[in-house]
């Protein structure tokens, strides 16, 4: 089941912009390792689902993931074949906000190669650039 | 390890400022402590740099300021690549201090390979210590954590002078078998089999 809030104030948001780097959010807390984004944009839930299905599946509870994004945008989409009007479209997935520097994964318990070759198949999911950052001591 | 670290003074503050030396490769930094007034000064980047590769966390300030300090704070751009400013604390070799060290486990653990869970638990760990005496890690050596040990604080490896202020029985590494809980687990060095025995 992909992450989606458990209730929200208001249904439908914005679009809005993403300006600027992430000054937040931004270093590897709970893991040794981090996938880090390089670009900006959404990352829909089902998307976050997907690549932590496919970390944890070559993990296989040999270490522990985190996931340090929430889905907290709501997206909306109108349907095919409708006509120009009539409104904004209704609520269509739940993604995430993501600004360059944001960590998205982490990892800890495992060597770095363990790391390494899981976040490659987790980069491949994602729809930003993504890098693998280890934690700073500094 | 001890970094000699040329700083120069910077009579200049502010944001602009602090941004156009960043663009020329200094690195603005401030130095504090010990009741003495505060002074603003700047490093070259490269030297910086250089500092966190050898994971010096007290230097011998030079130039300017003759002083050891130690690395108190240092901010990093959004991606951790590059070093934007540094909080110098002034010390006195003798003097006590308290740091944050991280704990690095040494050798395999023959628990894991019995069947045993590994995990590590903590991952770091407040030391007081002097600026002499500052260890770089706290090691952890896990190869005689046998399935049902756990490794605590008392059994980490620290320098002479050195000691850890979190409590001795707190735990940093467990190797668990399946269905046992934390509280059952044995020390280090004592096989979880003996008391099953008994």
């Amino acid at each position: 089941m992909p992450l989606m809030p458990k209730r929200v104030k208001h249904r439908k948001s914005q679009r809005g912009r993403i300006k600027g780097e992430a000054t937040r959010g931004n270093r590897v807390i709970f893991g040794e390792f981090g996938l880090q984004a390089e670009q900006p944009g959404w990352l829909p839930a089902a998307t976050i689902e997907a690549g932590r299905i496919a970390a944890q599946q070559y993990l296989r509870g040999g270490g522990r993931l985190y996931i340090r994004v929430f889905p907290h945008k709501s997206i909306t989409s109108i349907p095919l074949e409708t006509r120009m009007g009539k409104g904004k479209g209704e609520p269509d997935f739940w993604a995430a906000v993501i600004r360059p520097g944001t960590v998205l994964f982490e990892i800890g318990g495992v060597t770095e190669d363990v790391a390494k070759v899981c976040f490659a198949r987790l980069a491949h999911k994602m729809p930003v650039r993504v890098r693998m950052v280890k934690k700073r001591t500094m | 390890m001890s970094d000699l670290l040329e700083v120069t003074a910077r009579s200049v503050t502010g944001t602009q400022a602090c941004q156009k030396l960043r663009q020329e490769g200094h690195v603005p930094a401030v130095l504090y402590g010990h009741g003495e007034t505060c002074v603003d000064l700047s490093v070259r980047r490269d030297a910086v740099e250089a500092m966190v590769r050898h994971g010096s966390k007290t230097v011998e300030l030079t130039g300017a300021v003759k002083s050891p300090a130690l690395v108190r704070e240092l901010q990093w751009n959004a991606y951790g690549t590059i070093p934007l400013h540094i909080d110098f604390l002034r010390i006195d070799p003798s003097e006590k201090i308290n740091v944050v060290v991280p704990i690095e486990l040494r050798g395999e653990c023959p628990g894991a390979k019995a069947g045993g869970k590994f995990k590590q638990v903590l991952r770091e760990i407040d030391v007081e210590c002097t600026a002499q005496t500052m260890p770089e890690v706290a090691v952890a050596h896990v190869a005689h954590l046998e399935a049902g040990n756990v490794l605590k604080v008392k059994h980490l490896e620290l320098p002479q002078g050195a000691h850890a202020t979190a409590d001795d029985e707190a735990v940093v590494a467990s190797c668990l078998l399946s269905d046992q809980k934390l509280e059952d687990a044995t020390d280090i060095g004592t096989k979880a089999t003996e008391s099953n025995d008994e």
